[in-house]
């Protein structure tokens, strides 16, 4: 029987200086101290047998299967549990071990159904394994006595099922849900014969289960089970690949049964992940093949014109020929392209290459514009690298762990779930934030500090921490004058001690008490190692690069850099924003962030493509829109972005995009931007390509080809055709030509190759002579920019502040269950968990406004009005909403004005001044926005 | 009647038969009423003791309606307390005070010795305390008779500058009252061994686990640390409350209560001695351990050591219940027969009938025939015997008892009260219960025997703790020596 | 391009500069980053607007930054 479970050695790796020798049926190993016999044995290649334990989980000796002979012990002591000691003589066989196990099983068996054959585990279940393992041939128990066979099962979850007459209370799962992601909704509950696993008091989705998997994943038996497992039957190959939802970049084994996917399960070598996932990558992958996929290229020459499908050679066409005219007609810089962080590095790179090379100019930029460009800008200019500083195991050695507008436990689920262990382990954790974040305080976390800060503060906030090190005196003196320079340290000093940065002088600004700050900020200077995470709540502000500044001020001001357990983290949002960035996305930066005004890089790059590169920086994409309102950019390829939907003023943009006369829509979806496309082209999902992710610790990691494109074309083909089509040459057979290309181009890609990414399973650029392997770590000796940086942060209000007309500030973030504007997730089962968007404000708002939960409320601000219902919650702050944006009928961005940040423009997505007032009905935008939906699907083809 | 200064158990022993009326008269008789422990002659409660010139005089069982003309009444009369040939027997160490003081008077403590040990403690370094403990061959006293001294040296070397010493009071074995006897009828013993066990650790925190059976005993031992409290230095101790489960007397599921989860059992090792409540360095040790504590630092490790005998040195006590005439405590040195023990001090059957035969250890106890009655109670010969002391229950049946449905009730006490972590006593015992019902109605006997013992043998070697690991013992020994009752 | 918005922007990178004790730098630092930054078109209409409306609504460390980096920020033709 094939089966495509991996290796399982029982019990997790010890990592120690030390190491034991002993002897495991005459065959002599030697394991690290704290290994457990069992992990010891199946090291010698003895496989003992087991049922409880698995190595994502400590040893639990509940199973009693893996139990062995020890010279010179007692009894029979459970390999599992049972430390290896130098010297050691275990013996996992004998007459006596036999019987007890054929025992052990006999037990399980007599309260277990009877029914492999049509059982979903079937050719893949350890209980069935273990029961030819042990010979058992016989239950002279019979079948009689009482058992657990009549429970019903619990189908609540759209993707797994549980059904408890299978259950063999190993409580691998309850573990699983304990150690591996912290949720810590599922028990054992009754005792004795009538002990039974239970999520919450009625079932799983009525639970605190956060739907990860991990519980299944960690199931021997058919107990909890894939429903897509239930439904297609056991997968008979499997194929490891990338995760294409957040940017932790989870590594996956595609399940396969022939070209379809059966199961997403997490890869236990995977370096991001260890074998764990969340709903979304683990269960919500079914949008890759939801019956809204296009799969034709499709083509119309105005907006109001109905969709006509074409070949993709008609549309590569057509597609160009209206570029060349745009550009006849309006100059070479009126078109440009928007690279997807959703794509690989391959297709990333193609498209700004196509715009460079082919189309002649800079005007490339991509959705990190709207998330995490701060974060570029920032780190460059203070460490001189734009990414952050660890990887994600340094977090297992931080003794006080900050979060800064990031909500990981929704955002970034899977690190969280690493996170949260290391609180457990006893690692402290301030969190800033105005929102309560679940962080705050869940089941064994709880911050020591919550800084709940105003929206718009967080410049005053960082200031005020930096002032309170300075002026105590716990900064690293030494780190500071060894690492750093010297000069914009005494000036940076000079402005941090002023007392207008005191937490005194700040209180009333950002509402955080002094005393809170003054703390937190003792903490973090002398709490040991410190590691800052942050999300968008620091990036999506006027001052967003200011604040990345300001973080890696305190950090190098602490000595917090260069070194496991330290650092600058930036969580980045999706799958390859990170790669997006690197492949020279951003219009005034080629790949490996050097600037377009650089001759010597334009050489490199022009002699590699065959052209003469411009020198001067394109547009970004808030200004591609206001050139378009303007008339002078007209055209725009976009590949894998929504912009319509995500980006803010939702008017403005509306204007600048009916405005343009050729937009080609490169997307899986018939998004929101393509209502204003002319040109369509059918886009590959994650599973239909190879290439690279590269994650938000810089890993490079492998997105493999598991079944051929829906449309025809992977998006990187797509591109080459079009580019072809515009009479610039491209040809790659294979994504690995491209990262070829990359590596040859990019100094921090050099050692980069598809070769070594199959043999070291994944890799953490900078990666060339100097660190053939990758970097971990960055800045351990010196920074990439030599010396460090230290730039003033003068804290600067931004204009949209509450007033008499809107007197509420609303902030934006996401959920777990759904990803960012929702174009996958929603056509998941994960609506189950996250129907609509909500907005959440303070009972003592709801109060002031009689709005009662569940109410329609609408939601207005200078820039626009939509209409939302009211989810009333003390998580809020008095004066702060907050929705999220994952619906496009939401209308979020209706309200989100055009602010953004003074260095980079990402725009201010997290502070909007609006008023909140009881409705009956939808904004005018939200008829407009319906009337318009019904018109465009009105023009697809049938 | 004179007005006189008499005695009345607050014991629950004596509570259940009517003492806090017997007292109520006695105070409206004018008497002046302390409310003492029990001597542990539970027959004879509620056992009222009046000071007299020569020493207290005992009447009893006394009820509201004998309280007129008490000190008058020859039937109910007992003598000298400390002559009733019952205590006068007896080599109380643990239980000196108990029954003779008011539990929660610092002064009556103080004055009967009390916190002589704790001052000899606080003189010595903590290496010397707990060498004392090992000197005296005090071993735990909850079951498992591991030497207490060897496990304190322990906690003392391992790393760590937090620390704590939990006491094991959930006292769950059938038929078994000592370590409530302490709590109710002289808490401050415990208290002051447990800062002592504090000092030679280094420890300044302390649990006590109560069963919630107990609450007498809870209230007065909640009183007694707040009375003592002042007195312990730094040393801190809480009390925490069970919730019914017999399993969390299993040390490592106390634990795991104590930190606020199900009561499951932990693998050992790691040894609570070395991670243990919150992961950390703790000695887990039972009421009467730590109780111990104190006399032999006051009178030294010699003095406990002088009793009993082989490698089971000091006393124990003894509790004997079920089918018995004189039920109660009895400390004893170690060597003492079980006959002695049933027939000198218990007086044979409540009944009057043969008894057949003794559980000796709790529910998980093996069943000894009157052929083994000679075996001196010595943890080691009682081994060899194919039994264990444990906690020192003695639970008597006469010949009226059916020993295949013991058998049955060792099985189902096991699959009602088993934690459900490990297989064989999650399903073993249910297995085990069903198996012995066909045996009892004779289908296919000699094969479900068979199966029977090979469960149990499954159950003994497999198991992760005591519980699984011991429930064979009553049933193995039902069947070795009462096969009759197998084949009805 | 709309010059009010421009306006804006350049006044906020001359913000980021108000801590700065050195003249030399926040006039290097506010030109600096429009040139790295900002695409010819809007470079040409920030000076458009300086040459044609004086610089209205510019905060006076932007017009001087602007001023002293001017032929820097003129866009190669």
């Amino acid at each position: 029987m094939y089966s495509v479970k991996e290796p399982d050695a029982g019990t997790p790796q010890r990592v120690s200086e030390e190491s034991v020798t002993l002897d495991v049926d005459g065959v002599s190993v030697t394991v690290p101290a704290g290994t457990s016999v069992m992990r010891a044995a199946a090291e010698a290649q003895v496989r003992v047998p087991k049922l409880c334990a698995t190595d994502s989980l400590e040893a639990f000796g509940s199973c009693r299967l893996c139990l062995v002979e020890i010279a010179g012990r007692k009894g029979y002591p459970a390999s599992c549990t049972t430390v290896a000691e130098a010297g050691m003589k275990v013996r996992t066989q004998s007459d006596k071990l036999a019987k007890l196990r054929r025992g052990m099983m006999e037990l399980y068996i007599s309260d277990h159904p009877l029914d492999c054959l049509t059982c979903p585990s079937n050719g893949n279940c350890e209980l069935q394994e273990m029961a030819g393992v042990v010979g058992l041939r016989e239950v002279r128990y019979g079948y009689e006595g009482a058992n657990h066979l009549k429970q019903e099962k619990d189908t609540s979850n759209p993707y797994f099922t549980f059904d408890p007459t299978k259950c063999i209370a190993c409580s691998r799962c309850v573990r699983a849900c304990e150690e591996t992601q912290g949720t810590f909704a599922l028990t054992l509950v009754g005792r004795g014969f009538e002990s039974k696993i239970a999520a919450g008091p009625t079932d799983f989705l009525g639970s605190e289960c956060v739907s990860c998997g991990a519980c299944v994943q960690a199931c021997p038996t058919a107990t909890l089970m894939e429903k897509s497992i239930i439904d297609k039957g056991q997968p008979d190959h499997s194929v490891v690949t990338t995760c294409a939802y957040c940017g932790v970049g989870c590594s996956f084994r595609a399940e396969m049964k022939g070209n379809e996917v059966v199961r997403m399960v997490p890869n236990k070598d995977g370096h991001a992940n260890h074998g764990h996932s969340c709903v979304k990558g683990r269960f919500a992958w079914g949008y890759a093949t939801h019956p809204d996929r296009v799969k034709k290229p499709m083509i119309r020459a105005r907006i109001t014109d109905p969709w006509r499908e074409v070949s993709w050679e008609e549309a590569v066409t057509y597609a160009a020929s209206e570029f060349r005219r745009i550009q006849a007609q309006y100059g070479r810089d009126s078109v440009g392209g928007i690279t997807s962080s959703r794509c690989s590095n391959e297709e990333t790179y193609l498209v700004q290459k196509l715009v460079r090379a082919a189309f002649g100019n800079n005007n490339v930029d991509t959705c990190a514009r709207v998330c995490h460009s701060p974060t570029g800008y920032g780190l460059k200019t203070t460490l001189g690298e734009s990414a952050g500083t660890q990887d994600f195991d340094s977090v297992e050695k931080a003794d006080v762990i900050v979060v800064i507008g990031a909500n990981p436990t929704d955002g970034h689920p899977v690190f969280a779930s690493q996170l949260k262990r290391r609180l457990r382990q006893g690692a402290k954790l301030i969190v800033l934030d105005p929102r309560t974040i679940d962080l705050v305080r869940m089941p064994h976390v709880e911050a020591s500090h919550h800084l709940q800060l105003r929206p718009g503060t967080n410049v005053a906030v960082i200031n005020a921490l930096a002032h309170v090190v300075v002026t105590e005196g716990l900064h690293k003196e030494d780190f500071v004058r060894a690492r750093c320079d010297h000069r914009e340290f005494d000036k940076w000093k000079a402005f941090i001690v002023d007392p207008r940065n005191s937490p005194e002088a700040l209180e009333e600004t950002t509402g955080v008490p002094a005393i809170e700050v003054r703390a937190a900020a003792r903490l973090y200077a002398t709490g040991g190692n410190a590691a800052i995470y942050y999300g968008l709540g620091v990036t999506e502000h006027s001052q967003g690069s200011t604040m990345v500044i300001g973080i890696a001020n305190l950090a190098m001001v602490t000595g917090n850099i260069g070194r496991p357990g330290v650092g600058v983290n930036p969580l980045r949002g999706q799958n390859n924003v990170q790669g997006s960035c690197d492949m020279g996305s951003f219009p005034h930066e080629l790949p490996g962030y050097r600037h377009v005004s650089d001759p010597g890089v334009r050489d490199l790059f022009g002699a590699e493509w065959g052209v003469q590169l411009e020198s001067e920086p394109g547009l970004r994409i808030p200004n591609m829109f206001d050139a378009a309102v303007d008339g002078s950019f007209k055209g725009l390829y976009v590949q894998g972005e929504d912009i319509a939907q995500s980006d803010p003023d939702t008017h403005h943009v509306t204007r600048a995009l009916e405005a343009m006369e050729c937009i080609v829509v490169h997307d899986l979806f018939m998004n929101e931007t393509a209502k204003f496309a002319h040109v369509f082209f059918p886009g590959s999902s994650f599973l239909e390509k190879d290439g690279t992710f590269t994650n938000a610790e810089r890993r490079i990691s492998r997105v493999r080809k598991v079944m051929p494109p829906l449309a025809g074309l992977a998006d990187w083909e797509a591109t080459m055709a079009l580019s072809n089509a515009l009479g610039y040459p491209m040809h790659y057979d294979h994504p690995s030509q491209i990262m070829d290309e990359i590596a040859r181009l990019t100094p921090t890609f050099t050692g980069v190759s598809y070769g070594k990414l199959d043999r070291l399973g994944s890799i953490q650029w900078p990666c060339n002579d100097k660190a053939p392997e990758g970097t971990p770590v960055m800045h351990v000796d010196e920074f990439v920019r030599g010396k460090g940086r230290f730039v003033l942060t003068e804290y600067v209000p931004t204009e949209e502040r509450s007033t008499r007309k809107f007197p509420l500030i609303l902030t934006t973030g996401r959920i777990l269950s759904q990803y960012n504007v929702g174009a996958q997730t929603r056509r998941t089962q994960n609506v189950v968990w996250h129907q609509e968007d909500r907005l959440e404000l303070h009972p003592h708002d709801a109060e002031e406004r009689g709005i009662r939960d569940g109410d329609w409320v609408s939601v207005r601000s200078r820039a626009g009005e939509t209409a939302l219902r009211a989810l009333i919650t003390e998580k809020m702050q008095p004066g702060v909403v907050y929705t999220t944006f994952h619906y496009p009928e939401s209308g979020a961005n209706v309200v989100t004005t055009e602010n953004s940040d003074w260095a980079t423009n990402c725009p201010e997505y997290k502070v909007t001044a609006v008023q909140v007032g009881k409705v009956n009905e939808p904004s005018e935008w939200q008829k407009r926005f319906a009337e318009q939906a019904r018109q465009q699907s009105g023009l697809l083809p049938r | 009647m004179n007005v006189s200064t008499v005695f009345v158990p607050r014991d629950a022993a004596a509570l259940s038969l009517g003492a806090d009326e017997v007292a109520a008269a006695l105070a409206a008789a004018g008497h002046q009423v302390i409310r003492n422990g029990s001597r542990g002659m539970f027959w004879l409660e509620p056992l009222v003791e009046v000071v007299t010139p020569a020493g207290r005089v005992a009447y009893g069982p006394v009820t509201p309606r004998d309280v007129p003309g008490l000190f008058e009444n020859q039937t109910l009369r007992l003598g000298l307390t400390e002559e009733i040939p019952y205590l006068k027997k007896q080599e109380r160490l643990t239980f000196s005070r108990v029954g003779v003081t008011d539990p929660l008077s610092l002064t009556d403590y103080e004055a009967h010795g009390g916190w002589r040990g704790l001052r000899a403690a606080q003189a010595m370094r903590p290496a010397q305390i707990v060498e004392a403990v090992v000197a005296s061959g005090l071993r735990g006293r909850g079951g498992a008779a591991f030497p207490a001294g060897i496990k304190w040296r322990t906690v003392l070397g391992a790393a760590g500058a937090e620390k704590y010493i939990v006491c094991n009071a959930d006292e769950g074995d059938s038929g078994t009252f000592s370590d409530r006897m302490i709590m109710e009828g002289d808490p401050f013993v415990l208290i002051e061994g447990m800062a002592i066990a504090g000092l030679a650790v280094g420890a300044r925190k302390g649990y006590v686990y109560v069963r919630s059976e107990y609450p007498h005993a809870e209230r007065a031992l909640q009183a007694a640390i707040v009375a003592a409290q002042p007195l312990l230095g730094d040393f801190d101790i809480e009390l925490r409350r069970g919730a019914g489960a017999y399993i969390c007397g299993e040390e490592t599921a106390l634990l795991e209560s104590l930190e606020g989860k199900r009561g499951m059992v932990r693998p050992k090792p790691p040894l609570p001695a070395i991670a243990g409540l919150f992961g950390k360095p703790t000695v887990v040790n039972n009421v009467i351990t730590l109780a111990s504590v104190p006399v032999i630092l006051d009178e030294g490790p010699q003095h406990y050591a002088d009793f009993g005998m082989g490698r089971s040195r000091g006393t124990l006590a003894f509790q004997m219940a079920g089918n018995v005439k004189h039920g109660g405590l009895v400390e004893k040195a170690f060597g003492i027969t079980l006959r002695e023990l049933l027939y000198d001090y218990g007086g044979g059957s409540a009944s009057g009938r043969p008894i057949r035969a003794v559980q000796i250890g709790g529910p998980l106890g093996a069943y000894f025939p009157e052929s083994k009655f000679d075996v001196p109670l010595d943890y080691e010969a009682f081994a060899a015997a194919g039994g264990m002391i444990g906690h020192g229950g003695v639970v008597v049946f006469d010949d009226t008892v059916d020993m295949a449905k013991m058998a049955r009730y060792a099985m189902e006490f096991c699959a009602v009260e088993s934690c459900g972590k490990c297989t064989p006593c999650r399903i073993g015992s249910t297995r085990g219960v069903e198996v012995i019902d066909r045996i009892r109605v004779g289908q296919r006997r000699e094969a479900n025997v068979e199966l029977l013992r090979d469960l149990c043998d499954t159950l003994i070697q497999g198991s992760l703790c005591a519980m699984g690991g011991m429930t064979p013992y009553p049933v193995l020994s039902a069947l070795d020596h009462f096969p009759e009752d197998f084949r009805r | 391009m709309n010059a009010q918005k421009l306006v804006k922007m350049a006044n906020e990178i001359a913000a980021f500069f108000d801590a700065e004790p050195d003249r030399q730098v926040v006039l290097d630092g506010v030109a600096g980053h429009i040139k790295r930054f900002w695409d010819p078109r809007m470079r040409r209409e920030l000076l458009r607007w300086l040459d044609e409306h004086g610089g209205e609504g510019l905060k006076p460390t932007a017009i001087e930054a602007i001023r002293t980096h001017r032929d820097e920020l003129v866009p190669r033709a």
